[in-house]
């Protein structure tokens, strides 16, 4: 029995988008870093990372979201999550306080929409 | 590629196998240039590793993975990829190297599976439109032995020479295999050589492999096989092996010399069941002759004999192929002409029918004018004048031609058949994974023997959301081809079946895969989801024969979900149906080799199915056996078939204990357990991910700090009492020291999702400890 996780990259204007299906763990959370982090181009604005059909995140994924937040920020791009409302993993990242590194969009079209003016 | 195959299954270095790889496909392509890339750790350059033709340092480079060269195209894609023509390619550009060396034309095989892909093999040509399907297919055969042999190779890397490791790969490949110690003794035999000879382990341990072969061929295997062994070169033999039931089989054995680190350890071999090949090539060669008789229209050659044998007489055709005068012909010198190598055999046959006046007939080798010896065959027969035998009237007539041309064919042949065979072989296990929760049996019967491999075969494998996939498959058509695209679809279903929860989608996907390539591949495929604890299927047919529910209440077929075969139509619609399976069911699913006759209906095949299976009695095992009995009875069936049986074991929804290696890889296992007792609980999808979570987060503790001995374990107690679940996680290894829970934002976790968490040191471990009230269970 592994742990497995695939990543569909995908450019759609100005941002990155990669779904991640499947489970990450310790035994992957590193492997999936790097392809996440390697498929932003300098060019883009943003990574959305959508996990609409990750059915698995421990404490070593979250860590690898907050490690990709840290170096997308260096390069002045953002990182965005889509995670829908009844998302079962959405507990666990509230708790860990995802909203420090990421911001966190109920859907895929609201993640892509063009930010709105800060209040 | 057999050999190569048998390598990568010798444990070849995966350094030498790459190489090996390289060679292969230069030469059976005939291809100018070969490239073995592999992808670096972090994904972002592939590093060639092996390659044939390129200019001094172009091996040790890297290329980038970008989409836009060939090479990093190929290893997103699912399949071969054929380049025709770069000047009219519009998909990517040729790599610097490769402009500079002028090819022109390419075919790139990914190796690895989807998700987990270790690089790219490359063969290119400065000729146009160099490579056929036929070589992608081929490629991609070799791309997949490769592909096998890195993933095992990164799976054992700091294992040396794990034996355990190969047996467990030797007893889940369906074939007779061996191992022997450097001395050549016997070290361990698989169940497959246990069951042929009926002998046990301990019998076997120790001895030499000869010891059940043939009396009469004992000694000759033995000299060769000591042969080989003292220069620890590959060993090739035929002989007679002991069946245990008395009966003695031919079988084809080889061996390949394994080493570990440049130390010699021993050989590695496998025996292949040719008894009805060899019986069949005997008949063949009879009916054969009656064929050449007729069909031979090449100018005879005659000749008589006196009663002593000696040639009285040769013809025009006979002079004009030999060159030589009729004197010279004349007497006892005929032989004179006859191959050296034949000579001996052709003149004691003669000399034996002519004593006993028996019909004379040998193929042999027969000096023409012009020095060269061709293969003619000489047939002679006694003549008698008023009951007196007077000598011999013979006629010859030359078969170099068809001789050369057979003996291509069969080679050509064999090739292919034994290619066929090893992908197969490595491709189908003979043993099912064990899956918690779930009995299951299987059987995978080859087409009557000497027919071609054909492209069945099933699998079961666990989901995440703790639910069972079952698969069977068939690829329409035989050989070679249908055995890669076998391996191909059984690996890439295995990666859908993980990711995708629909089965329309899961086959859907198959679909793409197949029609993507622009391959003309067809299969029909089964895929079913299944439910343990509630008994509920979800399925998809693609062109396959429905399968069977055998429930207490009498065996019924499970319709619905038919559509088209897979790569059958495009665009293709695939739909799905659900079902319940009533406690104590067994499901039984199957390829259409089973049920199909071609001078039987279906639907009457179907209905012997049903009629085979509520006549079974017994475990699943004897279920299998009696439905292939009760179908086929003892006739060989005349496609594969493959059968699997299934029968649901519900798990406890009161109570989980584990113990499980403490190494990252069992949380993946823990996972599926949890998800498996907490669904029948019926925790909701929330609580199941949360509770799961938070006790993998104790156990992933428990793995990080599991210091030198690799037999630590950890355990793991879940009970659920009155909608309160409890759950412990103990390391029970041989720990240095007691220790705290240590990662940061694991504890966090565990203590925001969990309540009344508790961490304690005792004797020899760590305990944790925590609580949980389950929502369901409340408002029950």
């Amino acid at each position: 029995m592994t742990t497995s996780a695939e990543i569909a990259v995908e450019r759609q204007g100005a941002a990155v988008i990669a779904r991640l299906n499947g489970e990450v763990d310790m035994t992957n959370a590193e492997y999936v870093g790097k392809e996440l982090a390697g498929s932003v181009p300098n060019d883009a604005g943003a990574l959305v990372v959508d996990l609409s059909e990750t059915r698995y995140l421990d404490s070593a994924a979250i860590e690898l979201l907050f490690d990709l937040a840290r170096r997308l920020r260096r390069r002045r791009q953002a990182l965005r999550l889509v995670l829908p409302p009844d998302s079962p993993l959405k507990r666990v990242l509230e708790l860990t306080d995802i909203a420090v590194a990421a911001t966190v969009h109920p859907s895929l079209d609201e993640a892509l929409a063009p930010p709105e003016t800060p209040v | 590629m057999a050999e190569l195959g048998q390598r990568a299954l010798a444990g070849l270095p995966l350094e030498e196998l790459l190489d090996e790889a390289v060679a292969v496909s230069a030469r059976e392509l005939g291809a100018e240039f070969v490239s073995l890339l592999e992808l670096t750790g972090d994904g972002r350059r592939l590093l060639i590793r092996a390659g044939h033709g390129w200019p001094e340092g172009v091996v040790g480079g890297v290329l980038p993975t970008d989409a836009y060269e060939l090479p990093g195209f190929a290893v997103r894609a699912e399949g071969p990829v054929i380049v025709d023509d770069f000047a009219s390619e519009e998909r990517f550009e040729p790599s610097e190297v490769q402009r500079e060396v002028g090819i022109v034309s390419s075919l790139a095989a990914p190796i690895g599976s989807a998700g987990r892909y270790f690089g790219v093999l490359g063969v290119h040509s400065r000729e146009r439109g160099f490579f056929s399907r036929d070589d992608a297919h081929f490629t991609q055969a070799v791309a997949n032995v490769v592909g096998a042999a890195a993933q095992r190779s990164r799976a054992e890397e700091g294992v040396r020479d794990s034996e355990a490791r190969f047996r467990e790969l030797a007893d889940t490949t369906p074939a007779l295999m061996w191992t022997t110690d450097s001395e050549g003794h016997i070290s361990f035999v698989n169940e497959g050589w246990l069951r042929f000879t009926g002998r046990t382990l301990a019998e076997e341990l120790g001895e030499s492999f000869a010891i059940s072969a043939h009396p009469e061929d004992r000694d000759e295997l033995t000299r060769n096989w000591e042969a080989a062994l003292s220069r620890r070169e590959e060993f090739n033999g035929e002989y007679r092996l002991r069946h245990h039931d008395g009966e003695y089989r031919w079988v084809q054995e080889t061996g390949v010399p394994r080493f570990a680190g440049g130390e010699f350890l021993g050989y590695v071999g496998t025996a292949t069941d040719i008894h009805e090949r060899r019986l069949m090539e005997e008949a063949l060669r009879e009916s054969e002759q009656t064929f050449r008789e007729l069909a031979d229209t090449a100018p005879v050659m005659i000749w008589t004999t006196d009663p002593e044998g000696l040639v009285s007489f040769v013809n025009e055709g006979w002079l004009r192929f030999t060159g030589r005068r009729l004197d010279e012909e004349l007497g006892a010198s005929w032989t004179v002409g006859v191959h050296p190598d034949d000579a001996e055999e052709v003149l004691a046959s003669w000399l034996r029918a002519l004593e006993a006046r028996d019909r004379w007939q040998r193929e042999y080798r027969l000096r023409r004018q012009d020095g060269e010896y061709r293969w003619i065959v000489d047939r002679g027969t006694p003549r008698y004048e008023g009951g007196r035998f007077v000598g011999y009237v013979g006629t010859a007539t030359d078969i170099h031609e068809r001789r050369t041309m057979e003996e291509r064919l069969r080679r050509v042949y064999e090739r292919e058949h034994r290619i066929a065979e090893t992908l197969q072989r490595s491709l189908l296990p003979e043993r099912l994974p064990e899956i918690d929760g779930v009995a299951m049996a299987a059987r995978y019967l080859p087409a009557g023997k000497g027919a071609a491999i054909g492209g069945d075969w099933y699998d079961a494998l666990e989901r995440g959301d703790g639910r069972v996939a079952l698969v069977v498959g068939d690829v329409v058509g035989h050989g070679l081809r249908a055995a890669a695209a076998m391996g191909q679809l059984r690996n890439a279903c295995r990666a859908y079946a993980l990711v995708e929860s629909s089965p329309a989608e899961v086959i859907a996907h198959l679909h793409r895969l197949l029609t993507s390539g622009g391959e003309e591949t067809m299969a029909t495929v089964l895929y079913l989801v299944l439910d343990r604890e509630t008994g509920e299927v979800s399925f998809t047919s693609a062109g396959h024969p429905p399968p069977l529910a055998l429930t207490p209440a009498g065996p019924r077929f499970l319709e619905g979900g038919p559509s088209v075969p897979v790569g059958a139509t495009d665009p293709a619609a695939f739909r799905e149906t659900t079902d319940k399976l009533p406690a104590g069911t067994t499901l039984i699913l199957y390829t259409d080799g089973l049920v199909e006759r071609r001078d039987v209906p279906l639907e009457d095949r179907l209905e012997q199915l049903r009629a085979a299976a509520e006549a079974a009695r017994g475990g699943l095992e004897d279920i299998c056996d009696q439905v292939l009995h009760g179908i086929l009875g003892s006739l060989d069936p005349v496609d594969d078939v493959a059968l699997l049986a299934v029968r649901p074991e519900p798990a406890s929804a009161e109570r989980l204990t584990v113990s499980l290696a403490a190494e990252p890889a069992s949380l993946a296992d823990l996972r599926r357990r949890l998800g498996r007792f907490l669904h029948a609980a019926s925790a909701s999808a929330a609580e199941q991910y949360e509770i799961t979570l938070a006790i993998c987060e104790a156990a992933g503790n428990a793995v990080e700090h599991a210091y030198g001995p690799t037999d630590a374990e950890f355990g793991v107690e879940v009970h659920i009492e009155a909608g309160l679940l409890t759950a412990a996680v103990t390391d029970s290894g041989r720990w240095r020291e007691p220790r705290g829970v240590e990662r940061g934002r694991g504890l966090q976790i565990i203590q925001g999702l969990m309540e009344d968490v508790e961490v304690s040191s005792e004797e020899g471990g760590t305990v944790v400890r925590m609580r949980r009230r389950l929502a369901a269970q409340l408002a029950a």
